[in-house]
């Protein structure tokens, strides 16, 4: 396989040895850590896992870095990074914590981390008013009858006056 | 500042239309610029106007032009003395609010007039926070509303920081922070905005910034009653995607809140954790950005975003 990293609908931004893309379509962001990052860049389409193992680390174990390239495509592929086969590639059955039993606990650090947040509509982000509470974390302002005033707050995901 | 001219304020062309809103009877109108969005407001009695002044977002500017970006209106029930229609404000054609209090409507106004301006400012990334300026660097504490923002941001100007807001980090491209110093909204505790006091930094003791500061720590302090502030020092990478989830223009403009996040975080400590009382925060955060000043050590994003 030569999985092919998604270059279209993003917003790339490296900083420092981290990557943090931001996809148009779902407007989630993801943030991957050096190890992600090194494959999200170098999975062009036309390198192998085993190209891919090398650039990680050219002095390491074969199968060791091919353990820890898999296991960043599949984080790539769950945040929806990756385009053709690899992205709907099946897991590959490999835990992090098998891939880490491989590589040794010392290489931890190693591990591909893609960490990933749902980007807020405008009123989301200023935490305004919600007329509905659902999944809305507790104290965030909420109208209970619809579209009066700003004077209730979500208690247990539904909208409560008793605070006022 | 100035003082609001009278102008019955109009959509840009090609805006979508009001309807029916637009065939109520305006009396009267005004419009303004803050952060370099245009903002108009109708009113159904000239009398509304010399009321709007308080409810106006800081640093405005009186704009002679009728051509808006946004169109706010509130209507009041004209002849109403003896069963008075509700007060209705709206946001372009939306309804916003319908109540018998005017103090409440224009509350309503004002805070929708506010999120206009954070969603729509070119050139400004505006990021829930409060933020107070200390030994030239401003520190941002992210947060929801009614996360313990403005407590802390009021314990912190108690001590002698500068106030800059209590709502927004506004971030220039550089990543610089601009004060948006409106007054801070003091809610007493387990009550709701209806409670809040409004009170201006000088009544804390305090002053208001006016120039634009870089960031010199971000404090992502969720409150626990009795929590100990240990918190977890962030990679930029990580900062940045953190502060997106606070960041309002986030859907609106990706690429340009990532580039301002990025160069605000550049040169910052950013720290996430659990925190208690506010009081016993403010100590921690002063002191980590006056230790961040005597020993210079690479921070969170030193190599800065490429």
């Amino acid at each position: 396989m030569t999985p092919q990293a998604r270059t279209s609908g993003l917003v790339v931004r490296e900083l420092a040895d981290e990557v943090v893309v931001y996809d148009l379509l779902r407007h989630q962001a993801h943030c991957l850590n050096r190890t992600a990052a090194t494959v999200f860049r170098n999975a062009d389409g036309r390198r192998s896992v085993s190209d891919l193992a090398a650039l990680l680390d050219p002095a390491g174990p074969a199968g060791a870095s091919e353990a820890v390239v898999s296991l960043a495509l599949e984080r790539l592929a769950e945040a929806h990074l990756l385009e053709g086969e690899a992205a709907t590639a099946p897991a590959s059955a490999l835990s992090r914590r098998e891939v880490m039993r491989r590589v040794g606990l010392g290489a931890a650090v190693l591990l591909p981390v893609v960490a990933s947040v749902l980007a807020p509509t405008p009123a989301e982000a200023a935490a305004t008013c919600v007329s509905s509470c659902a999944s809305k974390p507790d104290g965030t302002p909420c109208h209970c009858f619809g579209e009066n005033p700003c004077t209730a707050t979500c208690v247990a995901n539904a909208c409560s006056a008793g605070g006022c | 500042m100035g003082s609001l001219p009278s102008v019955m304020p109009r959509l840009r062309r090609g805006s979508a239309r009001l309807g029916r809103l637009d065939r109520l009877a305006w009396a009267a109108g005004t419009c303004f610029a803050a952060y370099g969005h245009r903002v108009g407001v109708r009113v159904s009695e000239p009398r509304l106007l010399e009321c709007l002044g308080p409810h106006l977002p800081p640093g405005w500017t009186p704009s002679s032009s009728p051509v808006v970006d946004d169109l706010f209106s509130l209507w009041v029930d004209p002849d109403g003395k003896r069963a008075p229609r509700l007060s209705r404000v709206y946001a372009g054609r939306r309804r916003r609010a319908r109540t018998a209090s005017l103090d409440q409507a224009l509350e309503v106004l004002e805070s929708e007039i506010r999120q206009s301006v954070a969603a729509a400012a070119p050139r400004r990334t505006f990021v829930h926070a409060g933020v107070v300026g200390w030994r030239g660097r401003a520190i941002l504490i992210p947060g929801r509303s009614r996360s313990g923002k403005t407590t802390l941001t009021a314990e912190l100007v108690r001590a002698g920081a500068t106030y800059y807001s209590d709502e927004f980090a506004v971030l220039d491209s550089r990543g610089r922070v601009h004060p948006f110093a409106k007054p801070l909204s003091l809610r007493e505790e387990g009550r709701c905005d209806a409670h809040a006091r409004k009170r201006r930094a000088e009544e804390l003791g305090g002053v208001a910034g006016s120039e634009p500061l870089p960031v010199g720590l971000v404090a992502l302090a969720a409150f626990r009653p009795g929590a100990a502030w240990r918190p977890e020092r962030l990679s930029a990478g990580r900062a940045v995607l953190e502060m997106l989830a606070h960041t309002v223009p986030a859907r609106l403009r990706p690429a340009a809140s990532l580039d301002a996040l990025g160069r605000a975080v550049a040169r910052a400590d950013v720290l996430m954790g659990e925190r208690g009382e506010a009081r016993e925060m403010v100590r921690a955060l002063l002191e980590q950005v006056e230790t961040a000043e005597r020993v210079p050590r690479p921070r969170t994003g030193e190599r800065g975003m490429r």
